[in-house]
C-alpha cells in the first residue's frame, strides 16, 4: 500500500485523523445546537479571505482567519435585520462571497489555485501544517471537554441554564469561535466547499446511532477520524482526489448510519408535511 | 433538609428586554420561608419577565431583590429539547454542575442526593429513562428533583401543572406541599385562577404589580378584572370569575 | 454610450443578455416564492449539487440538462430520505448532501476525468460562451414560470403561510408544492450554463431577497424581483465585458452590493418588521 512507504502520505494521514476525530466531535455540538446552516455558510464565505491571502502571498490561514471573522460579524450583522429572514440573508453574502472569490481568482493575471481553494490540498501539507492543525485540534478537544456541562445545559434548558452555572450566550458564542478554529485548521485539507462534510456527516452519524451525548462525541470522533483514514487510503489507492475521497467517505458513513438506523435519534418530526416545509427551512 | 433562611423581598422591581420600555414595573413583595405564591396573569403580563428578572438573565431597570438561598428554575417542559439524549438522572445531576469544577465527576455525595431526589418525587425507577420519553408530569418531577439537587432555596415553577394528567397533578402537589415544609420559598406561575386560591400568597400581574396578598382578600372580582382585562368571564351571577386563556397550539 | 453600444453590437453577447434576461424573468418570479417559502438554502444546494452531472456529462455524451437534472433531483431525493424521520434536520442533512455531491464531483474530476480547469466553467458559469440550447431552455422556462405564477400564486401563498389549513384543502395544495419544487429545478438547470453551479443563487435569491426590501405586496415583489434580476444582469454583464472578469460572479458582485444598497436606503424606521400582504 502506498500510504505505508510515503512520507507525504503519513504526513496527511495523522493530519487528516486528527482532523476528523476533532471536527467530529466539535459537530455533535454543532448539531444540537442547530447552528448547521450558520457553520455552512462561515465555511463557505471563507472563500475570498482565501484568495486574497493567495494573491497577498501571506500564509493562507491567516487569509481563513480573516474570512471567517468578517464573515461571522456580516452573518450577525444580516441576521440582525428581521425585514428579510436570516436564512436569506445569510445566503446572499454566501453567493457575494462565492463571486467575490470567484472574480479575484479567475482574472487572468495572476491566477490562483481557486480548485485548491474549494476542495483542499490535502497532500500539499507540509510540517508546519501538520503542527498547526494538530495544535488546534488538540485546543478543540480541550475545549470541549472543559466546556461539556455548560454545552449540555445551554442546549438542554437555556433559560434555567444562568442558575445551573452556564450563560448560554457566552457557551454560543465560544463553540462558534471553535468552529471558526475548525475551519481555519481543515480548510487546506478539504477546501471550503468540502470541510462542512467532515464537521456533520460523522457527527450526524453518531447521534443516529448512539444515545447519550458522551458516546454521541466519542462516536462522532471515531468516525471523523475514520473518514480520514478510509478516504485518504482510497485516494491513494485509486489516484483521485484526496480532500474529495475524505468528505465522499464521511457522507457514506452518514449513508449507511441513516440506512441503518433509519428512526433513530427520536427527533421532531415525522408528521406529514408538504414537501416544500419537509426540504425548506421550516424549523 | 436542614432549615434554612429561604426569603425573597422584591422591591420597585422593573425589568426589560433590551432597550425598550420596561416588560414589567412595579413589583413589591416578600415571600418568607414555606410560602408559596401564586403569580397569575395573563400571557405575556409579566410572569416569565418576573421568573428570568430574579434568575438574574435580565437586566433589571430599578429596584431591587433580595434572595435568600439558591434560585431554581422549574420550566415548563413542552420548551424542552426532548430530542436531546438524556437520562431523568442526567437531568437532576444537573443541579450538581454548578459545584463541581470541569476536570471531576460528580462527587459521589451529589450522586447520592441526586437519587434521593429522584426517589422523592417518585421517579427512583425512570432513572434511567430518556428524559424527552417521560410523560408530562414526570420530566416536571424530574425538574424538580434538579432543584432539591441544587438545594435551592427559591423554586420558581412555570404552571407545573400545564397539560398534566391528574394523578400527576396530585403527586406533583404532594410534592410541592413537601418541598414547603422544608422551608423554601415558592413561586408558582398559573393561569388559572381556582388554583391560585390554593397557595400561602398570590401576586397578580399585568405588566406591572396589580395586587398581593392572601388570596381570600386578594382575589377580588375589581383585582381579577384589572389582571386579565377583558379575558374575565364572571359566573354565578359574580361570585366566581374565570379568566379566558388563549393557547398557542403551534407546537 | 459607447461603453453601452459597442459590447452589445458583439453576437455573444446579444446572446447572453437575451438568456441574462429569461433567466431574470424566471428566477425573479421563482425568486418570490423561493425567499416567502424559505427554499433559499435549499435552491442553493440543488444548484450546488448538479456539479457531478454536469462533471460527466461531456465524457459519458449526455445532454448537461439532464445530467445536471438527474444530479439534482438524486439530491433532493436523497434529502427528503434523510429528513423524514426527523433525526436529522434540514439545515444538517441538506449542507452534507450538499458537501457530499461537490465532493463527488471533485473526485469524478479529479481523475476519473481530468477536467482541470474546466471545473470553474462548471462551478461559476459561462454566460459569454452559450449555446442555441442554452437560449432555447432558458426562455421556455421564463415563460413556464410566468404561466405558473399566474396560475398558482394563490395556492402557494396560502400554503406557505399556513400549513396546517392548507392540508386541509389536501390535494391541490401538495400538487401545488411539487410543481413549485419541479418549476426550481427546471430554473435552476437553466441557469448552470450561465451562472454556473456555485451561484444559482445570484439569480434565484438575491433579487428576490433585494425586492423584500424595498416592498411587502406579492404583485410589487414578483415584478420587483424580475427587474431587479435584469438589471444586475445587464450590469453585470457590462462590468464583465469592460474589465474583462468572469460575469457569472460579476453579476454576484453586483447584486451584493444592490442588496446591501437597499438594506441601507430602507431601513428607515416604518419598515421595520414589514410582512408579505397581498
Amino acid at each position: 500500500m502506498q500510504i505505508l512507504h510515503s512520507g507525504l502520505l503519513q504526513r496527511a494521514l495523522v493530519e487528516i485523523v486528527v482532523l476528523g476525530a476533532a471536527c467530529g466531535a466539535l459537530g455533535v455540538w454543532l448539531l444540537h445546537l442547530r447552528h448547521a446552516y450558520a457553520a455552512e455558510s462561515l465555511a463557505h464565505a471563507m472563500l475570498p479571505g482565501l484568495v486574497i491571502a493567495s494573491l497577498l502571498g501571506i500564509p493562507l490561514l491567516l487569509g481563513a482567519g480573516a474570512g471567517v471573522l468578517a464573515t461571522a460579524a456580516l452573518i450577525a450583522l444580516a441576521t440582525r435585520d428581521a425585514r428579510v429572514g436570516s436564512e436569506v440573508a445569510v445566503g446572499v453574502t454566501v453567493t457575494t462571497a462565492f463571486g467575490l472569490g470567484a472574480v479575484l481568482a479567475l482574472s487572468p493575471d495572476v491566477p490562483v489555485g481557486l480548485d485548491k481553494l474549494l476542495f483542499g490540498d490535502l497532500l500539499g501539507a507540509g510540517t508546519a501544517d501538520l503542527l498547526a492543525a494538530g495544535a488546534l485540534a488538540l485546543l478543540i478537544a480541550l475545549a470541549l471537554a472543559a466546556g461539556h456541562r455548560r454545552l449540555a445545559l445551554t442546549v438542554f434548558d437555556p433559560v434555567a441554564a444562568p442558575s445551573l452555572g452556564a450563560r448560554p450566550a457566552r457557551v454560543e458564542l465560544a463553540l462558534l469561535a471553535l468552529l471558526g478554529v475548525a475551519f481555519v485548521a481543515a480548510v487546506l485539507s478539504l477546501g471550503n466547499l468540502l470541510v462542512f462534510a467532515l464537521l456533520v456527516a460523522p457527527a450526524a452519524a453518531a447521534i443516529r446511532i448512539a444515545h447519550g451525548v458522551a458516546s454521541q462525541l466519542w462516536l462522532a470522533a471515531g468516525l471523523g477520524a475514520g473518514a480520514g483514514l478510509v478516504g485518504l487510503v482510497a485516494s491513494a489507492e485509486l489516484d483521485v482526489a484526496a480532500g474529495g475521497s475524505v468528505a465522499l467517505a464521511a457522507v457514506a458513513l452518514y449513508a449507511l448510519a441513516a440506512l441503518a438506523r433509519p428512526a433513530g435519534g427520536r427527533g421532531v418530526g415525522g408528521t406529514r408535511r408538504s414537501p416544500v416545509e419537509a426540504l425548506g427551512a421550516g424549523r | 433538609m436542614s432549615a434554612r433562611a429561604a426569603r425573597l423581598d422584591v422591591d420597585g422591581l422593573a425589568a426589560s428586554y433590551g432597550a425598550g420600555p420596561p416588560a414589567l414595573r412595579d413589583v413589591s413583595f416578600s415571600a418568607r420561608a414555606g410560602q408559596a405564591v401564586a403569580v397569575l396573569g395573563p400571557n405575556g403580563g409579566g410572569k416569565t419577565t418576573l421568573f428570568r428578572a430574579l434568575l438574574g438573565e435580565l437586566g433589571t431597570v430599578a429596584g431591587s431583590v433580595a434572595i435568600g438561598g439558591a434560585v431554581a428554575y422549574v420550566p415548563q417542559t413542552e420548551r424542552s429539547r426532548l430530542d436531546f439524549p438524556v437520562s431523568a438522572l442526567d437531568v437532576a445531576l444537573m443541579g450538581a454542575y454548578e459545584r463541581t469544577p470541569w476536570y471531576r465527576r460528580i462527587a459521589a455525595p451529589d450522586r447520592a442526593l441526586a437519587r434521593a431526589a429522584l426517589e422523592r418525587v417518585g421517579l427512583a425507577e425512570h432513572e434511567r429513562r430518556r428524559f424527552g420519553e417521560l410523560s408530562g408530569g414526570q420530566r416536571q418531577r424530574a425538574l424538580v428533583a434538579r432543584a432539591l439537587v441544587q438545594d435551592a432555596g427559591v423554586l420558581l415553577l412555570d404552571e407545573p401543572f400545564a397539560g398534566v394528567d391528574s394523578t400527576s397533578e396530585e403527586a406533583i402537589m404532594g410534592i410541592l406541599d413537601g418541598l414547603r415544609a422544608d422551608g423554601r420559598v415558592l413561586l408558582i406561575a398559573t393561569h388559572d385562577v381556582e388554583q391560585a386560591r390554593r397557595w400561602d400568597r398570590v401576586l397578580c400581574l399585568r405588566g406591572a404589580q396589580v395586587a398581593y396578598g392572601p388570596p381570600a382578600s386578594t382575589l377580588t372580582n375589581a383585582v381579577l378584572e384589572a389582571t386579565y382585562g377583558e379575558e374575565i368571564v364572571m359566573l354565578d351571577c359574580g361570585h366566581r370569575a374565570v379568566a379566558i386563556q388563549h393557547h398557542d397550539h403551534a407546537h | 454610450m459607447r461603453w453601452l453600444t459597442d459590447p452589445l453590437s458583439a453576437p455573444f453577447m446579444q446572446r447572453a443578455l437575451l438568456v441574462a434576461l429569461a433567466l431574470s424573468v424566471a428566477g425573479g418570479l421563482l425568486g418570490t416564492w423561493i425567499v416567502l417559502r424559505r427554499l433559499a438554502f435549499f435552491a442553493h444546494a440543488v444548484g450546488s449539487a448538479t456539479f457531478p452531472g454536469l462533471v460527466v456529462a461531456g465524457p459519458w455524451g449526455i445532454a448537461p440538462q439532464l445530467a445536471a437534472l438527474a444530479a439534482g433531483l438524486g439530491f433532493a431525493g436523497m434529502l427528503s430520505r434523510a429528513t423524514r424521520s426527523g433525526a436529522t434536520s434540514a439545515d444538517a442533512a441538506t449542507g452534507l448532501l450538499l458537501a457530499g455531491a461537490l465532493a463527488l464531483g471533485s473526485v469524478l474530476a479529479s481523475d476519473v476525468y481530468e477536467s482541470g480547469a474546466g471545473v470553474d466553467r462548471l462551478l461559476f458559469g459561462t454566460l459569454l460562451g452559450l449555446g442555441d440550447g442554452d437560449v432555447r431552455l432558458a426562455v421556455a422556462v421564463a415563460l413556464v414560470a410566468a404561466a405558473a405564477t399566474a396560475a398558482l400564486a394563490r395556492t402557494w401563498l396560502a400554503t406557505g403561510f399556513d400549513p396546517a389549513g392548507a392540508r386541509a384543502l389536501g390535494v391541490a395544495a401538495a400538487r401545488g408544492d411539487w410543481l413549485l419544487l419541479a418549476l426550481l429545478a427546471a430554473t435552476v438547470v437553466a441557469a448552470l450554463p450561465a451562472v454556473g453551479a456555485l451561484l444559482v443563487s445570484t439569480l434565484l435569491v438575491v433579487p428576490a431577497a433585494t425586492a423584500r426590501l424595498l416592498t411587502t405586496s406579492l404583485s410589487a415583489l414578483l415584478s420587483t424581483s424580475v427587474a431587479v434580476a435584469a438589471a444586475e444582469s445587464i450590469a453585470g454583464l457590462l462590468l464583465a465585458y469592460h474589465l474583462d472578469l468572469p460575469p457569472g460572479p460579476a453579476i454576484a458582485i453586483v447584486g451584493g452590493a444592490a442588496f446591501a444598497g437597499a438594506a441601507l436606503a430602507s431601513a428607515a424606521p416604518w419598515r421595520r418588521g414589514a410582512r408579505v400582504v397581498t
